[in-house]
């Protein structure tokens, strides 16, 4: 007689073998491979991202006349990429074959090293793009006949061998906070593309570290 | 998660987690993978469980979010970067338990859809419509219809 679906359900779990449990003492085995895969396809991804954006950038400036902007762009971008990538070689030094836990904790050492150069050099950067775009504005065409037409009716701009001075006191102010807050825009920048995945890997090490209390 | 919580709030329920898990997915990795997830929000879940139900219904609720949840991401991640998936044959090497008839059960139950899969799960481990209504969040009569075909297309698929 055919058994119903009920029976082979019930004689079917009644053996031993069927209801084993897996271990949980690997339980973030996968888990922690695939965030750090994650955030490595990212990273990477976004360092090609750069070189692609910053040579467009240059092609596109070198239409537009503002070579010194392009070539400023293209050299801070490609240098930050150089770095990030030896930083990212270092990266497969990390012994993979510890436990998740270390592995974990291995690559969040990373990571903090890798954030705090990358702050020192946004503290540099930032303030070096702006200074570069200003300057190219500066010595654009279309600038220099504003500002020759300016200079050329009467006016009451302090000048320092035919020089704005005083114009250039903001430009200075904004990049002197962009060298003081530059680590802080840098996290801020970082936060909003590798946020969800920094959070998971500290919500990951945190729970591994209430695990193995 | 300490080997209190685990053996008294897991462990009694750890056969209706594998049950379902081994329902939602085609290898041994990913069962595992399931597993572990389950136990895991389970242990991380539990402040917010607030006892207006009972706890089993709050594991079997839970397995089956996870479950359907992962079914979910795992088959956008397809969609993103595998263009030419196939679907996975029921071969002997994704059959997990010893029983034959049970695996053939299985592979039936499989080929539901993943709603269909959690209402004949919790039927086979005679839970009450009710609670069945609750976790699905339906109605006990539509599970009593549902039920019933159910069982008639695994009827068909077995025969």
């Amino acid at each position: 007689m055919e058994k119903s679906i009920e029976t082979i359900w019930k004689d079917g779990f009644l053996k031993s073998d069927t209801l084993l449990a897996p271990k949980l003492n690997n339980l973030y085995n996968q888990k922690s491979k695939h965030i750090i895969e994650k955030f490595n396809r990212m990273f990477r991804r976004n360092l090609i991202a750069l070189v692609l954006g910053s040579t467009l950038f240059l092609i596109f400036a070198i239409f537009f006349d503002m070579l010194i902007l392009g070539i400023g762009t293209f050299i801070i971008c490609n240098a930050i990429v150089i770095v990030n990538k030896r930083l990212m070689n270092s990266l497969k030094k990390v012994d993979k074959n510890v436990s998740s836990y270390q592995y974990l904790k291995a690559f969040d050492s990373w990571m903090k090293d890798q954030l705090a150069v990358n702050r020192k050099m946004a503290r540099i950067y930032y303030p070096l793009f702006f200074m570069i775009a200003v300057v190219s504005i500066w010595f654009s065409g279309n600038f220099q006949v504003f500002i020759s037409e300016i200079l050329g009716k009467p006016h009451q701009i302090y000048l320092v061998n035919g020089f704005p001075i005083f114009w250039m006191l903001p430009i200075i102010l904004i990049a002197s906070l962009m060298a003081i807050f530059g680590d802080k825009i840098y996290n801020f920048d970082v936060n909003l593309i590798y946020g969800r995945i920094f959070k998971r890997l500290n919500d990951m090490i945190a729970d591994i570290e209430e695990l193995r209390k | 998660m300490s080997s209190d919580f685990y053996t008294n709030s897991i462990v009694p329920y750890s056969g209706i987690i594998i049950k379902i898990c081994r329902a939602y997915t085609d290898s041994q990795e990913d069962f595992e993978d399931y597993y572990q997830e389950v136990c895991l929000q389970v242990w991380r879940t539990k402040d917010q469980f607030r006892r207006e139900s009972k706890w089993s219904t709050w594991v079997y609720r839970l397995s089956l979010n996870i479950c359907l949840t992962m079914i979910k991401k795992k088959s956008n991640n397809r969609q993103h970067t595998v263009t030419d998936y196939v679907v996975p044959e029921a071969t002997e090497d994704n059959h997990a338990f010893s029983d034959e008839s049970l695996n053939l059960l299985y592979d039936a139950i499989k080929q539901l859809s993943e709603i269909d899969r959690a209402v004949i799960l919790l039927y086979l481990e005679e839970r009450p419509y009710k609670e069945i209504g609750e976790i699905i969040g339906t109605s006990h009569n539509n599970i009593a219809v549902r039920i019933t075909r159910i069982k008639e297309r695994l009827k068909k698929i077995l025969n």
